[in-house]
């Protein structure tokens, strides 16, 4: 479980002192699919890297299983959203890096790391670069390399924000496969109301800078998931009405930011 | 047989050294050369020059060859060149790892890198004095001034390659708690190759400038003494054969050691190399 308590960051920036996430409260259960859904710059990815523990709150804390969060640790894997793997390494060695960060034996290594390359459908690819894959080839050698330490909690940043919208929503399919075999917590930032509606158990939607809680919407459809059911169609409409709002907020922030600049 | 006929019938890619011989570039910086030879040629026959110390190109030639021949050439392009690569190894095996130290450690850097900075612009030919009193004269002293002055730009580059090496990789690096040793080894030297690679080119380089001037002092062998001491033999055609082997080797080396790097690394990983 995971507790997100009073979390609040500031920035301190030449033009003063910036609030990015604020007074930010929920719990989130084992193996709950939750969404963060916000507006550009709202925080949420903050929000992410500090439940990570790639950066400190500045007041608040992130409990999991009652213990407080300080740095990174083993329970969690995080997929970021330019995928971040390492061009120098063979897809095989990316996926086992974090196997070799914990000193796991080269042979194990690399019976885990076939493995996992075979859940994510690149089997034949443990040879190659990076360089030689497209975008969803790398974001699930990325996944693997998350899965293959077997963490409970699994983070991920806008995974499929720079991929093309058949690529996307193949994703997504593949994603929840691997959700529901493995049973995992999953954190997923997104700004697409689509995606959340497709994937989450429950979606957060935050507010404009500074980011706080809006609202939290669950939705108890089973999946997979069909975007034209009138349940579905109530949903996203609801959420469209909450995020438009702080989009319109965010916009205008940005605007006047750059008039200022 | 008819099978062995058809297959001979099939267009061949030309090889690469025809397809190097006929490139556009290639005929142009031939052509150059060809006109500078002429121009020397030219300048040799109108005697704008005096002749005792202005070879003409066939003269230098064919010194060229003499000294390949009787092995002279070989004897002093060894003995520069093993303490050209003594002096560059040594010089990566310390300026790689300080490089890595000061782009990871702020008080290192604050601390060093204003010294280095002072003895970047010192000539290595000022340090040869100072060599041969600590090191007599010879393989040692030569190989002092190579390192001494090749040091800095591997160490440089190295740093702006761990500087300037994505925040990204930090960041998986902490995700999956890998050990520092690991860390290094394994994200910070691969990921800041381009810039070693680069920085090892520009040490490489410096090194052949500075070896020639080095042996001419401090030495009794090697490419710097044979131009050295064809002075006292009043033997222009030496030096320039002397100038010209240098500057052979050094395209030939420098080309081809780095390329084969860089594609057995960089073009493999689809990474680009550093601007110089």
């Amino acid at each position: 479980m995971v507790v997100i308590d009073h979390v609040e960051k500031r920035y301190d920036t030449d033009g003063g002192d910036v609030l990015a996430l604020q007074d930010i409260r929920t719990t989130i259960g084992e193996a709950e699919f939750v969404c963060l859904l916000g507006p550009s710059g709202c925080g949420k990815s903050t929000l992410l890297r500090i439940v990570a523990g790639l950066i400190p709150a500045t007041a608040g804390r992130v409990l999991i299983d009652s213990k407080a969060v300080e740095g990174c640790g083993p329970d969690r894997a995080f997929v970021f959203q330019d995928y971040a793997l390492f061009p120098w390494m063979t897809v095989e060695d990316n996926v086992s890096f974090g196997l070799a960060a914990r000193g796991v034996p080269a042979d194990e290594q690399r019976r885990k790391a076939s493995e996992l390359l075979k859940v994510v459908g690149l089997g034949d690819f443990a040879g190659k670069y990076p360089h030689h894959l497209s975008g969803g080839m790398k974001q699930r050698v990325s996944i693997a390399r998350a899965l293959v330490v077997e963490p409970r909690i699994l983070l991920m940043d806008e995974p499929f924000g720079a991929l093309d919208a058949q690529t996307r929503s193949v994703m997504q399919e593949e994603l929840l496969r691997i959700w529901l075999y493995y049973k995992k917590t999953v954190i997923f930032v997104t700004h697409s109301i689509s995606e959340a509606l497709l994937l989450a158990d429950r979606v957060i939607v935050m507010t404009a800078r500074p980011g706080r809680v809006k609202s939290e919407i669950r939705i108890d459809l089973p999946r997979p998931r069909d975007e034209s059911e009138p349940r579905m169609i109530d949903l996203r409409r609801r959420m469209l009405g909450e995020l438009s709002v702080e989009i319109a907020r965010s916009m205008q922030q940005e605007t006047e930011a750059a008039s200022h600049a | 047989m008819i099978e062995t006929a058809f297959r001979l019938e099939k267009a061949r890619p030309k090889p690469a050294l025809v397809r190097w011989l006929t490139h556009r570039d290639t005929l142009l910086s031939s052509g150059f050369i060809l006109g500078v030879l002429l121009l020397w040629q030219v300048v040799y026959s109108l005697e704008l020059m005096p002749k005792w110390a202005f070879p003409s190109p066939g003269r230098t030639f064919q010194s060229l060859v003499e000294l390949l021949l009787d092995g002279s050439l070989a004897k002093n392009v060894g003995a520069s060149f093993s303490r050209q690569i003594t002096g560059v190894v040594l010089a990566a095996i310390a300026g790689v790892p300080l490089g890595i130290y000061l782009g990871m450690s702020a008080n290192f850097k604050g601390a060093t890198l204003p010294f280095f900075r002072m003895m970047y612009p010192i000539p290595g030919l000022a340090w040869v004095p100072l060599a041969i009193l600590w090191f007599g004269v010879g393989f040692t002293s030569t190989v002092f001034v190579i390192f001494i002055s090749g040091i800095w730009p591997i160490m440089f580059n190295t740093m702006a390659g761990v500087q300037t090496l994505s925040g990204q990789y930090t960041d998986v690096a902490r995700v999956y708690m890998a050990p520092s040793g690991l860390y290094i080894r394994r994200i910070l030297v691969p990921g800041s190759l381009p810039f070693i690679i680069t920085g090892l080119r520009l040490t490489y380089g410096v090194g052949w400038r500075v070896i020639i001037g080095a042996e001419m002092i401090s030495s009794i062998v090697g490419i710097g003494f044979m131009i050295d001491d064809a002075r006292w033999q009043l033997r222009p055609d030496i030096m320039i054969a002397g100038m010209i082997t240098i500057a052979i080797i050094g395209l030939v080396t420098e080309n081809w050691l780095f390329d084969f790097i860089e594609r057995r690394t960089l073009d493999k990983w689809g990474m680009k190399a550093s601007p110089m």
